[in-house]
């Protein structure tokens, strides 16, 4: 290892190496979504702005899909960062790996300069192939579609044959199935019917279960790591819990997605299978706070990496009132019939995705930051540590703006629009030109500008963290004793 | 199959919803709280925090017609009694998990409704 604070790849394994990759694409992204997101929220607010340069339909698909995207790099990057750790041995398959990072990041360039350049002109199947695939969410182009599989079966094979030369621990068991899963359901999302119900049908298998299911599973097992690291919780608790938490997601969660097809045109019994299990879907949650508080309680929150674990900690909470508590308060059919698809959604969807997901993925740059630096100090007292505590502050604070501006907004849209004219053209202008609405937006608007201010101190604190420091990073022993 | 909720009844719905999952949580917490820290009184506030999740329930399922059909009413029953055991359960597998951690201090958990 170099001299502390220094940030040299020489502190790092060959997977880490490639970790730092996606990283650095990962805030890159993060960037991106943050600045369409802001344009998107200007355009709510004034319709004409940007328009025939920049439309309000590629704004808000280029904030979502950066989203996904940098998520994904995040992810991956993670994974390459605990592989060799966890399997004690090399990253089977290096070069592919590396090989497969130049190509996915050039295709995803390759993908936003062709969505800036052709926003607008006829749907066809070569259009579909070439420029935009047309699904919300998933708008990729086919090849791109291609493209990301045999990406992530790449990845597959790097991290199931690594595991399979050195050590096949607990999380590395849960890892291995969850990438088959992550790149086999992804395929659903590629499945072409011109029926409407048919499609929507598949299409939920992509947007509930890839990113409900296969992703909360990834970050269970990045939870599971990180709070090794972190807190040094012993192994054989964290995996236990591991498993518990992932058959009660899958129990609950698979089926779950039945409250996905309430309004699409699937038959009756959905109603049914989807009221009960969004009913069961919070139990995960609830049962991570038993366990939250009883390890809390154990390790009394000592940490040897501070940044990371309040990460963790946002997570968990994020996790619990994103998809939680705001989930739940329109899952049911019968209040459903009015929210879906409004502003109610939106809230909901950032509030989730921010804290069950972005939370993680950050908790895990700064434990790749603390090695990357050789292994600096990270604890109380650390220089520079008001940059780290602000960013997670203002990124919250400005969260819940925005969350609790498009709940607003939402809560009118589902009244006047849904409830009062009946889900009809006239009733969608009305709702929109509703002073609730338009203020609910404003406010979000300001909610934004809060959190890109706290993505740029998180961005020059993940730049500057632990850069003066000269001590070296706490053992668990001694966190114990801070 | 469903009826779907008045417009009367919107914030109703949403609040107490929100306030299930809440409470749910609450009471997890001080159930949890009250074992490790050996703080019976904490248990009776997790009670409380039961009764205001099953007040909760009760709310949401009338504003939203949940009673106006058996297979709905059903859900209810067992939306109250899952949340009633999963913390009672989920502690004895925290303990289980956590046996050779701690062998003197927690390898006999209190009884079910012990310190209630």
């Amino acid at each position: 290892m170099s001299a502390l604070g220094i940030l040299t790849n020489a502190n790092l394994n060959g997977g880490q190496k490639l970790a730092v990759k996606y990283f650095t694409v990962a805030i890159a992204l993060f960037g991106a979504q943050v600045l369409f997101g802001l344009l998107a929220g200007i355009q709510y607010l004034n319709p004409d702005f940007l328009f025939g340069i920049l439309d309000f339909s590629v704004n808000r698909m280029l904030h979502i899909n950066a989203m996904v995207v940098w998520l994904l790099f995040g992810f991956i990057g993670s994974v390459y960062w605990l592989l060799e750790d966890e399997s004690g041995v090399p990253v089977a398959g290096l070069a592919l790996g590396n090989l497969i990072f130049w190509i996915f990041t050039l295709a995803v360039v390759v993908v936003v300069l062709v969505y800036l350049l052709v926003q607008v002109g006829p749907g066809e199947l070569k259009s579909i192939w070439l420029i935009n695939e047309g699904r919300e969410y998933i708008e990729a182009p086919r090849w791109a579609d291609i493209g990301i599989v045999v990406c992530v079966l790449a990845f597959f094979y790097n991290v199931a044959a690594t595991f399979m030369k050195g050590k096949f621990t607990g999380i590395a068991g849960v890892l291995v199935l969850d990438l088959i899963a992550l790149a086999g359901l992804y395929l659903a999302g590629m499945y072409y019917t011109p029926n409407i119900s048919m499609d929507q049908h598949w299409w939920w298998w992509v947007i509930h279960l890839w990113v409900e299911a296969t992703w909360e599973v990834l970050v269970g097992c990045l939870m599971a790591y990180g709070l090794i690291k972190t807190m040094g919780v012993r192994r054989k608790i964290v995996e236990t819990w591991l498993y518990i938490e992932v058959a009660l997601m899958f129990g609950s969660g698979i089926l779950g997605l039945g409250h996905h097809y309430f309004w699409i045109g699937t038959p009756e019994y959905w109603f049914t299978i989807g009221g009960f299990f969004s009913a069961l879907e919070p139990i995960p949650l609830v049962a991570m706070v038993v366990h939250a508080v009883f390890d809390a309680g154990h390790h009394k929150l000592k940490s040897t990496n501070n940044p990371a674990l309040a990460w963790i900690i946002a997570q968990a909470f994020g996790n619990f009132f994103g998809a939680g508590v705001w989930g739940f308060m329109h899952t049911l059919p019968q209040i459903n019939l009015y929210t879906h698809g409004t502003q109610w959604t939106a809230s909901h969807g950032h509030l989730a995705f921010f804290g069950a997901y972005a939370t993680m993925v950050i908790a895990f740059l700064y434990i790749a930051l603390q090695k990357w630096r050789g292994g600096v100090y990270m604890s109380s007292n650390l220089a520079g540590a008001w940059k780290w505590k602000w960013a997670i502050f203002l990124l919250h604070l400005g969260m819940i703006a925005m969350v609790m501006g498009l709940l607003i907004a939402g809560y009118e849209q589902s009244q006047i629009e849904r409830a009062i004219e009946g889900s009809t053209w006239m009733g969608y202008f009305t709702a929109q030109a509703h002073p609730w609405f338009v203020q609910g937006m404003f406010w979000r608007q300001i909610g934004g500008w809060v959190f890109a201010a706290g993505f740029v101190l998180l961005a020059w604190d993940l730049m500057t963290i632990g850069k003066r420091e000269t001590r070296p990073a706490l053992v668990h022993s001694e966190a114990e004793g801070t | 199959m469903i009826e779907p909720v008045a417009m009367a009844n919107f914030f109703t719905v949403f609040f107490s919803a929100a306030m299930v999952i809440m409470t749910g949580a609450l009471y997890a917490l001080l159930f949890a709280y009250s074992r490790i820290k050996h703080a019976p009184r904490l248990m009776s506030l997790a009670y409380l925090a039961y009764l205001g999740l099953f007040t909760s329930v009760m709310t949401l399922a009338n504003a939203a017609n949940l009673f106006h059909n058996t297979f709905w009413t059903v859900i209810v029953g067992l939306m109250l009694l899952g949340y009633l055991l999963a913390p009672h359960a989920i502690w004895h597998l925290c303990i289980g998990t956590h046996a050779d951690e701690h062998p003197a201090d927690d390898a006999q958990p209190a009884k079910l409704f012990q310190q209630s």
